[in-house]
């Protein structure tokens, strides 16, 4: 899904867009009944303030040099007045920000803000102006129910094309679940409509009868398909709403099961099932996930909180089947589903806890998160994950294969942040490692590496060899080695003229 | 570097020959103004003969039947005992195989008197009756081998025009080393040389020459850097040599990877005195030379065979000067020859005896190379099990899917999987659509732990495990997603009869050769 396309209206991607077309002449037989207003749009009213835009300047973390601060750049969404001083708009909007302005039709003044909370898996982000005072007057939007196919909708915001706010329109095309390009991983409700959704749409309201009933959020690239654009649906977005609730986001939570179909008549007998459809058999199943300890492969799933399981994976809610993580997607962490699943032919009963999957994160764009790394004597380790993985664009076999069957073979048991030596930084003292890079770290000095701060710690630990650092590969049967009293001296040189002020990042310490 | 195979420099020589001879000016003026250039004199040979092969392998994915037929033309050196020599590229897999002499363009059938796939060479025989092939032999004599080349030697490169004139293109020697011939993992000794060769519509197994004897066989061009490899006289004889009882044996092998200790901080590490060279071993693969003379990780290589080898893993040939130790191993010795490894380890210098062996390409747990037969499969009720091959792998080029890069990472590390007593490792390959296998069509490249409760080590074992369903019902167990799927029995068998005749016409449901 490389041609999904985020449609924050960032700089970088404004120079890369083909010219616009010249606008045609409206034709249109009936304006839209927007936000229960006239038909006509009186900006003048000022009744639109409360859909602004948000001028965001950001920094791109620098995975290259991990020391340094990285690329600032600047974008451009929309967001819409959701409560007092509480203006919704999409996560990726006002990721990696370091600096946040809305600014509404009517009045051209900059208004400082911060973001309040930010949910990167379904890609929405409450901000608030840094002082409401400005915003006291306005009305919020109303949020409204899943519209219905072939229903219209009117897509407010401030997309490429011009400074002042743009009114587009469209029907309902497509109901379905999809992959929200912000993380690449995670899916959820999403809603398609053939209005145009343009960069720069991002985080603005999409309205049926005055109501907001979507978040624009993101589409297709012209080259790929036309007309295509989608928005976050009102059951996302209450979700969220409803996570928030106690003060902090808690994040999706996950089955974190692989369910395969019950087709073929000699697994329904030999599994002794009846001949009812129900019941679908577990495949894989991530023992540190929701489901772990609770069900294994080979289990057949029958009833997920109550509701038969078929042996496609379906759940019938309120009338429609629908993939059971649907079922799982409104609830919360720490909410129980109760499950009945046949072992050996015997029907069980069990209870899955549900939380959040965390090996799951490093598979998908993590944001407003500055690189970790540990450097020493030039050597330069970094953990493996996707922004490593798409940034430094790692061509190594073996680290590969790892992050390719991270989940599936459950490397996160024993490497729960596997640690890549990412770079030698060329000095008299390293001279000779050129070449054992990029390599995955199985120990040092004896050391079984499972995180970065395991690099930290071993590096300072004497090994079986006391005067030498030695770092071990998972796949290169040449140790790294170093005498410690040349890499020792080195270091503080290596750090001087490469202008590395901090020699690792481990993480900001929490609150 | 960009190497060429020789199946592209054919290519392109298809299409120059192809072309349409250029107009020539009017005839009446071109004949009054230009004198006809004097005739040079014509070159011939009679130790060459034109090879044409129609070559036909299996198809990886479905390896009961064989792809299309290709037509290959090549030359061959005549040697004593009417044999032809050529490279294996131009005799693997073929199932038609001609000599012609290239004057005449008297043809002979032809058969495979031996071949080594990893050394790329074959030596044909007359397939046909004694008149026949004493008359295809009349005027041909064979030619010696020459071992004996050094760097800034002129060779000549041999090929053969439409009419069978001879083309001498001249070649000198630039280089001597070792690198790799055609199929993974071989590396012997090649001579490179620089010099622009002609496109002649028979290019496979062009012969180098020196002083009327054969220094070695053309083994690839470059043509963009103008560089030829050739595949020199030593490996040649040693072929010859090898072949002497009727049987190939093919070249020993070492089977440890080694690193260089150029590094001096790693060498103070190893306990190295600052002038020893020595190469560390950082890997002894199973079952072969190394493995059985005791070598193990963490070694450092001395001297093998009283040639000390330096930090880079070269050693002073007598014959060819500085060349890579493997040249030692598989190029100077034979299957039997002694072997004798000075090593240090931890710290003390210890002597490891022992006899050159090699590792037969069956023995490992993924086929490295597969010709002249077709990979082991074996089909029930719609479910194809196959031995995991590097042709197969090799099949899905660049563009691998997650299971064919998890396959292919698990055939370069072969250790955990032999531990678990595996010989071969049996996959699901795909599933036709049988109703037995109902629900199984999105299957393909899943690794086959158990059937029926049997361990499946090799494909035997799975057809063994066949014969007991329980309860009229296979259970397969893989080591992946989805673990575990059931078959009918009584259907499986029902389905396999109608794979084996109707619209798939698979014929045989299982090729099981060790």
């Amino acid at each position: 899904m490389t041609s999904l396309l985020r449609l924050s209206l960032l700089l970088g991607f404004v120079a890369g867009l083909p010219a616009l077309a010249a606008p045609e002449p409206g034709a249109q037989s009936k304006p839209g009944k927007i936000n229960g207003t006239a038909d006509a749009i009186d900006l003048a009213s000022g009744e639109w303030d409360n859909v602004v835009n948000i001028e965001v300047s950001v920094l791109y973390p620098n995975y290259q040099e991990p020391w340094n601060a990285g690329q600032p750049s600047g974008g451009s969404g929309t967001g819409f007045l959701i409560g007092k001083n509480q203006f919704m708009t999409n996560a990726h909007v006002v990721s990696n920000a370091t600096r946040i302005m809305i600014r509404t039709t009517n009045d051209p003044a900059p208004h400082p803000a911060r973001i309040v909370h930010i949910a990167h898996d379904c890609d929405l982000a409450i901000i608030e102006a840094v002082n409401g005072d400005s915003f006291a007057h306005l009305k919020p939007l109303e949020i409204g129910e899943v519209p219905k196919l072939n229903t219209e909708v009117n897509v407010l915001g401030y997309p490429i094309g011009g400074d002042r706010i743009s009114v587009t329109r469209g029907v309902v095309s497509r109901i379905d679940f999809r992959t929200y390009a912000h993380t690449n991983v995670d899916s959820h409700l999403t809603i398609q409509v053939d209005a145009a959704i343009n960069p720069g749409n991002s985080g603005g309201p999409v309205l049926q009868d005055g109501r907001v009933v979507g978040v624009a959020f993101q589409g297709y690239s012209g080259r790929v398909a036309q007309n295509v654009g989608y928005m976050i649906p009102v059951p996302v977005m209450r979700r969220f709403l409803q996570d928030v609730e106690d003060g902090q986001y808690d994040h999706y939570v996950d089955l974190s099961l692989d369910d395969f179909s019950i087709e073929n008549p000699a697994q329904v007998k030999a599994l002794g099932l009846a001949e009812d459809g129900v019941g679908v058999l577990v495949g894989d199943v991530a023992e540190v996930g929701s489901a772990g300890g609770v069900l294994k492969a080979g289990d057949v799933l029958v009833s997920l909180g109550g509701n038969p399981v078929f042996n496609n994976g379906l759940v019938r809610v309120d009338g429609d089947l629908v993939d059971m993580n649907e079922v799982v997607e409104r609830k919360f962490a720490g909410d129980k589903v109760a499950v009945e699943y046949l072992r050996d032919g015997k029907r069980e009963k069990g209870e899955i806890v549900l939380k959040r999957f965390e090996p799951y994160v490093k598979l998908g764009s993590q944001y407003d998160k500055r690189p970790h790394y540990v450097m020493y004597a030039g050597m330069v380790f970094q953990p493996l994950d996707r922004d490593l993985m798409d940034n430094l664009r790692l061509n190594d076999k073996t680290i590969n294969h790892l992050f390719d069957n991270y989940l599936s073979q459950k490397m996160y048991v024993e490497r729960p942040e596997p640690v890549v030596l990412t770079n030698v930084l060329p000095d008299e003292v390293n001279t000779y490692l050129q070449g054992l890079y990029p390599a995955l770290v199985d120990e040092i000095n004896g050391v079984k590496i499972r995180t970065l701060a395991d690099v930290k710690t071993a590096l300072a630990k004497e090994g079986a060899k006391k005067d030498f650092v030695e770092v071990r590969f998972v796949d290169n049967g040449r140790p790294l080695v170093l005498k410690r009293v040349l890499a020792d001296a080195a270091h503080p040189r290596i750090m001087k003229n490469y202008n590395i002020r901090e020699d690792a990042h481990l993480g900001d310490a929490k609150p | 570097m960009i190497r060429f195979l020789l199946i592209s420099v054919l290519s392109a020589a298809g299409l120059a020959s192809a072309e349409v001879p250029k107009a020539a000016p009017n005839p009446v003026t071109a004949g009054a103004l230009v004198p006809a250039p004097p005739r040079a004199p014509v070159l011939r040979t009679d130790s060459l003969v034109r090879v044409n092969a129609t070559v036909q392998a299996y198809d990886v994915f479905q390896p009961w039947q064989k792809q299309s037929p290709a037509g290959r033309r090549g030359l061959g050196v005549v040697m004593p005992g009417r044999r032809i020599l050529v490279t294996a590229q131009m005799a693997a897999d073929a199932t038609y195989l001609e000599l012609e002499l290239p004057e005449s363009e008297m043809k002979l059938p032809a058969r495979v008197a031996g071949i080594d796939y990893e050394t790329n060479l074959a030596v044909l025989e007359g397939a046909s009756s004694p008149e026949r092939v004493d008359a295809f032999f009349a005027g041909l004599k064979s030619i010696e081998v020459e071992t004996s080349v050094s760097v800034g030697d002129m060779l000549n490169t041999w090929q053969t025009s439409r009419v069978g004139d001879l083309i001498v293109t001249p070649l000198r020697v630039s280089k001597i080393l070792t690198s790799i011939y055609t199929v993974e993992g071989s590396n012997y000794l090649v001579y490179e040389g620089q010099g622009i060769l002609r496109s002649e519509g028979n290019s496979f197994t062009l012969p180098i020459v020196k002083g009327g004897k054969l220094a070695g066989l053309l083994l690839r061009y470059d043509s963009k850097n103008q560089v030829t490899t050739v595949l020199p006289g030593l490996i040649i004889s040693q072929f010859l040599k090898d072949m002497e009882d009727g049987k190939v044996n093919g070249f020993p092998s070492l089977g440890a990877q080694l690193q260089p200790t150029m590094d001096e901080q790693f060498r103070e590490y190893l306990g190295l005195k600052p002038n020893q060279g020595g190469m560390f071993v950082s890997a002894v693969l199973k079952g072969n030379t190394a493995e059985k003379i005791g070598l193990k990780k963490g070694d450092i290589i001395l001297s093998m065979n009283g040639f000390a080898i330096d930090s880079r893993g070269d050693y002073n040939d007598p014959d060819y000067g500085r060349l890579n130790m493997s040249h030692i191993v598989r190029g100077r010795a034979r299957i039997g020859d002694a072997l004798e490894v000075v090593i240090l380890r931890d710290g003390k210098e210890t002597t490891l005896k022992g006899k050159l062996s090699r590792k037969e390409p069956g023995e490992n747990l993924v086929w490295p190379y597969i010709f002249d037969r077709g990979p082991n499969y074996l089909v029930n009720g719609g479910l194809i099990f196959q031995e995991l091959t590097k042709p197969y792998l090799n099949a899905f080029g660049e563009n691998r899917s997650a299971s064919a890069m998890r396959l292919s990472y698990l055939s370069d590390h072969p250790e955990e999987l032999e531990d678990e007593g595996r010989k071969k490792l049996v996959f699901l390959s795909m599933v036709l659509p049988t109703p037995a296998a109902q629900g199984y069509g999105d299957l393909g490249g899943i690794i086959v732990n158990r059937i029926n409760g049997k361990a499946i080590n090799q494909l035997s074992d799975a057809e063994e495990a066949f014969k007991s369903p329980k309860d009229g019902i296979h259970v397969i167990e893989f080591a992946d997603f989805p673990r575990l799927i059931h078959l009918d029995a009584e259907q499986a068998d029902k389905d396999n009869e109608m794979l084996k005749g109707g619209r798939f016409r698979i014929g045989t449901l299982s090729r099981i050769e060790y």
